[in-house]
């Protein structure tokens, strides 16, 4: 048979029947299990009849002797599983023929399918016996009037003889699967609360919200955060880089009552360090870094210099969305996502990605399950993911479920149509700019939460709604988040206010609180704000900081304005959030931007520790740095030079006990040597590495 | 926090990893979702050592050998099934390809997979399909698929807790082209890095990773650390000591520093090594692959838990043959031949084979006229088209194929001179009987390692699997018993 005959068979093998499935992979998001059960009964039965055990003389009939070898050896797997599974065979069946009426509040005849304990405890089923189960009997019986489901055919002999093997082997349950769905239903429209009293003079909004929760939840307030560590921490939130020994003795001496409003509105009009600070954050957010996956041959395009002249504009930021999602030229490699060489599942597709970057961004909704098929986690479908997809679609898109097409096209539809429909017959820049309005409605109180609760983590550690990407959670405050999305929508969407409103209440100047273990969910108590973990860039560029090491030229395509007048020279220098990420800053968490990334991991790791305890670049450039500053300042005695260390790596003078250490460590002379290892321990301390 | 010396026992270490482990538990890492059905096996195997053969080792070229024909100007291309002759081995039915000679005497030692068949992902890309051999799932995934030896590393945790559970040796992942696509699954994922991998790039270096850095002496490092833990005791930092952020960060920094002072140390350091033990690894000026083996060897001794040694991907470089693949090819089986074979017998010598199960793999298998399986759209990537031989440059495997490969396992439970599946006589060369896919063969690897291919960890609320879709279903075939 020749090359041609071969590929012949082979298109019309795909026409016909797919390829044996052993040359296919199978859904790509994660489980074929759940893209079984979700697409239901009717459709694991088509399923059944694509890839059956008769597949041998299908395909043999099809594609002749050349073939007919595949399809034997594609056989040879096709065994019938022993045991039941559960999310194959069993959930699509409850899910069409029982929980209508016995499942997610209807329970009728008391009978819930909710949960295996359910169905235990409402008695409709014995473990391990289907005999002596209620189930059993009635979906058996002859009686039309006692028969299970009443509506529609009785169940076939074969889906009788899988319940019962499955009741047999004492109901396997697909872990943390309900019927049930959440109780908690995350309002849209935006809502105004009304403030609680004033209490103990905090006047602030936001302490008047959190005190009355203290008080409903029987929390002492936290104490209050001093200078030294309120102008630490500030810095590393705002701007992302250390304070100098200077600007320490000065905003411990000044005297004036507003010093921290001052100094906070100090930060935000910096406005370079404001970005190059924030730009790691939004970068993460919407996937953008200057190398990497996909730029391989073009795949994917940066937005760097609309991101960076954004930033540096304080760009409104329902404006700074609508020219993401309806782009200029320059901004437009955001929706663009990244196009795969190859094939790739139908639910990656470019279209896909930014119906799942839309909602992961900017509502905290997860549409990576619904791309493929209904979820199961939330209340998104198919259709859903799909409809949002179509939006930036160039031509009519195919819904394809669990990647195969189901014939269906999507029409164009935001995920909150209750705010307004777009107009299939736009063209796709119309349509982008309907969508661009939706988004930023001014009913979507959903667009305004989400972007609120991201700052309040970045800030505080931990999102008024945890995680911050499951928006639809219930948020520990509901008048906190209402109240700060309302509070941003009035400043005209201005993240520097919100910014500020959040650093200068009491909450946020308060002591960390110690937590012995991570809070894991529901029961989560806000008792004040968290430490948090340097970034991969925040720890560099302290590091270069210290030692003045930092790299002479920036990765990023952006222009780079000049220093403000007022920044002192430790901070005039090319950040880390402008290279590229060196085997440091990637062990230390920076992420591959191949995928949204809305929170790092916040320990570090042994691997992590290694890096930096024997790691080529930071001990070379610990080296370069000790040898710089000996040669800078030759004459500095050991004193001077712990002193400065301690406050600009840790914000406060060392301890007399501490000082006499680190003198020990610099020896009589201080020398490179000597001076690196100083410089190495004092990034060790943990008091150096959290934000506190 | 930090203990007063360096010098502690196994056990101490296993506490403080273990204590380690449940901190980055408790930190929001993703949790192991109990499920009824997941059942782990009895391993048969302690260490894993993957033997990776990057860029496509053409399975007619070394464990699959078809009808030989030598070049010959004037020769259609067309005619070409592999470029090399047949040579007997050890075992009665199985020949391999000349150039295996030392490979060929240990292969009753073996079981051989003819059968392998990995997905066509379309237009060829090393790293995708490297990516999907790897972590078991295709590129793009929505989230970051961890690889396969952070699975064995987060399920079974290290063999020796002074070793770390994941070494990845000979591949290096900066200045080398597709770096960016190749750190995208050399990594522990949503694990995290305490799971990912500890990378190794140049075997003869190796012990640069567990030393003190460049140019610092021992007694300083250790006076270092010794400072550290003084100015740490110093530290004012009243009740944030207990917070777990603080707690998890001074365990880590222990680790560390216990690795590098421990006595297994030594397993990194190939100076070590008897000269003449270091010879049978030495297959040339640079070695890379020979000496990766060594140390495999070493580290497996030590008690590492999974290591992989790569023959190194550098696009269009190794068994990624393009062209002039035939001389490529006869190279690269110099620079394996030996080491494995040596891997082997000083595995067995030492009592360790029956507890490692050492697995030789590729991404995908190579051919002289398909790209991808027949009928497939991808784009022809050979660098040397011609109807007929011409130059020896036109003289090899050029294109990637999927229809069929080669993966060879030693050890570990497995069976001994054991052929597995078979591939067509002629072209084109597909998969004929008992085809093996990935999750498959993964399951196989993980069950010998005595983990349920269905294990699976609750990422972003929904189950993750460690093999895809939690299908995966071990060979039952190639196991001994």
């Amino acid at each position: 048979m020749s090359l041609a005959k071969v590929a012949d068979a082979r298109q019309t093998a795909r026409r016909v029947s797919a390829w044996p499935d052993w040359y296919v992979p199978l859904c790509s998001i994660h489980s074929l299990r759940y893209c079984e059960a979700a697409s239901g009964a009717a459709a694991n039965r088509k399923r059944r009849r694509l890839f059956p055990e008769k597949r041998m003389s299908f395909t043999v009939r099809l594609l002749g002797a050349a073939f007919g070898v595949l399809a034997l050896a594609a056989s040879g797997r096709a065994q019938a599983p022993k045991k039941v599974d559960f999310a194959h065979d069993i959930l699509p069946l409850l899910k069409a023929r029982c929980a209508e009426c016995h499942a997610n509040g209807k329970y009728k005849g008391s009978f819930s399918v909710d949960t295996r304990e359910d169905m235990l405890r409402t008695k409709g089923v014995v473990s391990g016996k289907s005999a002596a189960s209620e189930v059993i009997k009635r979906i058996v019986s002859n009686d039309p009037k006692v028969r299970m489901p009443p509506k529609g055919e009785a169940l076939t002999a074969k889906d009788v003889e899988l319940l019962k093997a499955w009741i047999d082997q004492e109901l396997p349950w697909e872990p943390g699967f309900s019927f049930k769905a959440g109780t908690y239903v995350a309002p849209l429209k935006p809502r105004r609360p009304v403030l609680p009293a004033v209490q103990n003079g905090h006047e602030h909004p936001i302490d008047r919200i959190v005190a009355a929760y203290f008080g409903k939840h029987q929390v002492g307030t936290p104490a209050a955060l001093d200078d030294e560590s309120f102008l630490r921490r500030v810095h590393l939130d705002l701007i992302g880089l250390l304070p100098t020994p200077a600007e320490v003795n000065a905003f411990v001496q000044d005297t004036a009552t507003d010093k921290r409003g001052q100094l906070v509105r100090r930060l935000l009009n910096d406005n370079r360090a404001y970005t190059e600070h924030w730009l790691t954050f939004w970068n993460d957010l919407l996937r953008n870094d200057y190398a990497g996956t996909g730029f391989i041959d073009g795949g994917r395009k940066q937005i760097s210099g609309w991101l960076y002249g954004s930033l540096l504009d304080n760009k409104p930021y329902d404006q700074f969305v609508r020219e993401l999602i309806s782009p200029t030229a320059d901004a437009e490699g955001f929706i663009r996502g990244i196009q795969w060489r190859g094939n790739v599942n139908a639910s990656q597709v470019r279209e896909l990605q930014f119906s799942q970057n839309i909602s992961q961004v900017f509502f905290g909704i997860n549409m990576k399950c619904a791309s493929c098929h209904d979820s199961f986690i939330d209340r998104w479908k198919l259709d859903d993911a799909y409809s949002l997809a179509a939006i930036i679609a160039e031509k009519p898109l195919e819904i394809h479920q669990c990647d195969k097409p189901t014939g269906k096209h999507a029409a164009p539809r935001f995920v909150f149509p209750e705010l307004g429909g777009i107009d299939a017959k736009l063209p796709k820049a119309k349509r982008l700019e309907e969508l661009s309005r939706l988004v930023t409605h001014p009913d979507n109180g959903r667009f305004s939460r989400t972007i609120v609760n991201r700052i309040w983590q970045r800030l505080l550690g931990r999102g008024i709604v945890h995680p911050v990407d499951v928006m639809a959670n219930r948020p520990w405050s509901e008048d906190l988040l209402d109240y700060l999305a309302v509070y941003l929508v009035d400043r005209k969407y201005d993240l520097k206010q919100l910014i500020e409103h959040i650093v200068t209440s009491r909450a946020y100047q308060s002591r960390p609180v110690a937590i012995a273990q991570e809070p894991t969910g529901e029961d989560y108590v806000f008792r004040g704000p968290e430490v948090k973990r340097l970034t991969a860039e925040q720890f560099v560029d302290a590091v270069w900081t210290l030692t003045g090491t930092a790299p002479a030229k920036a990765a990023a395509p952006v222009k780079l304005p000049d220093f403000g007048e007022s920044v002192p020279a430790q901070r005039r220098f090319v950040r880390a959030s402008l290279v590229n990420a060196d085997a440091l800053m990637r062990s230390l968490g920076r992420p591959n931007r191949e995928q949204v990334v809305t929170t790092r991991p916040d320990l570090l790791t042994t691997l992590q520790a290694l890096d930096l305890s024997n790691g080529q670049l930071l001990s070379e450039t610990l080296t370069r740095g000790a040898n710089r500053m000996l040669k800078a300042d030759p004459k500095a005695p050991n004193a001077q030079r712990i002193e400065e260390l301690y406050l600009t790596a840790l914000g406060r003078r060392p301890t007399v006990s501490e000082a006499a250490t680190a003198n020990a460590i610099l020896g009589d002379k201080a020398t490179a040597d000597s001076l690196a290892d100083l410089l190495w321990i004092v990034l060790m301390l943990p008091e150096f590495q959290l934000v506190r | 926090m930090l203990s007063p010396t360096s010098n502690l026992s196994r056990r101490d270490f296993l506490q403080g990893m273990s204590a380690a482990a449940l901190t980055t538990l408790a930190a929001g890492a993703p949790r192991l979702l109990a499920n009824d059905e997941v059942q782990h096996p009895k391993a048969t195997a302690d260490t894993c050592i993957l033997l990776w053969m990057a860029g496509g080792m053409a399975a007619p070229e070394t464990f699959d050998p078809k009808r030989y024909t030598p070049f010959e100007v004037g020769v259609p291309s067309e005619k070409i099934l592999c470029t090399f002759p047949a040579i007997d081995t050890v075992v009665d039915n199985i020949k391999i390809s000349a150039g295996l000679e030392n490979v060929a005497k240990v292969m009753d030692r073996a079981t051989l997979i003819r059968s392998h068949v990995v997905a066509d992902l379309g237009h060829i890309l090393h790293s995708r399909h490297q990516y999907h051999w790897h972590t078991g799932y295709v590129p793009p995934q929505t989230v970051a698929a961890p690889h396969l030896g952070s699975w064995i590393a987060r399920v079974r945790g290290p063999n020796n807790p002074a070793i770390p559970a994941f070494i990845n040796i000979g591949q290096r992942l900066e200045g080398v082209g597709e770096s960016e696509e190749l750190k995208a699954f050399t990594t522990g994922g949503f694990f995290g890095s305490e799971y990912g991998p500890f990378n190794l790039p140049f075997p003869t270096d190796a012990i640069a990773a567990v030393r003190p850095p460049k140019g610092m002496t021992a007694e300083r490092f250790e006076a270092r650390q010794q400072r550290l833990k003084e100015l740490l005791k110093k530290s004012p930092v009243g009740e944030l000591a207990r917070d777990y952020h603080h707690e998890s960060m001074l365990r880590a920094i222990d680790n560390a520093h216990r690795l590098l002072s421990s006595k297994e140390r030594d397993a990194f350091d190939l100076t070590k090594e008897p000269k003449e033990s270091l010879e049978k690894y030495t297959t040339g000026k640079e070695s890379r692959f020979g000496h990766g083996c060594l140390l495999a060897r070493r580290l497996t001794e030590a008690g590492a838990r999974f290591i992989e040694v790569t023959t190194e991907y550098v696009p269009f470089l190794h068994w990624d043959t393009h062209e002039n693949g035939h001389a490529t090819v006869k190279r690269l089986k110099q620079e394996i031949d030996r080491p494995i074979a040596q891997l082997i017998l000083d595995l067995e010598e030492r009592k360790l084979l029956d507890r490692t199960l050492v697995v030789i793999a590729s991404e995908f298998s190579r051919d002289m006229m398909v790209e991808g399986i027949p009928g497939s759209k991808a784009v022809d990537q050979s660098r040397a088209k011609t109807d007929v031989m011409k130059l020896p440059i036109h003289y090899g495997l050029h294109r990637h194929f999927t229809g069929s490969g080669s993966v060879v396992m030693f050890g570990g439970g497995m069976k001994k001179g054991y052929l597995h599946g078979e591939t067509a006589q002629e072209r084109p060369l597909v998969t004929i009987k008992d085809p093996v896919r990935i999750p498959d063969l993964h399951a196989t690897i993980l069950t010998a390692m005595g983990i349920s291919p269905k294990t699976a960890f609750d990422v972003e609320k929904r189950p993750f699997y460690a093999t895809e879709d939690g299908k995966g279903e071990a060979v039952r075939a190639l196991f001994a018993k």
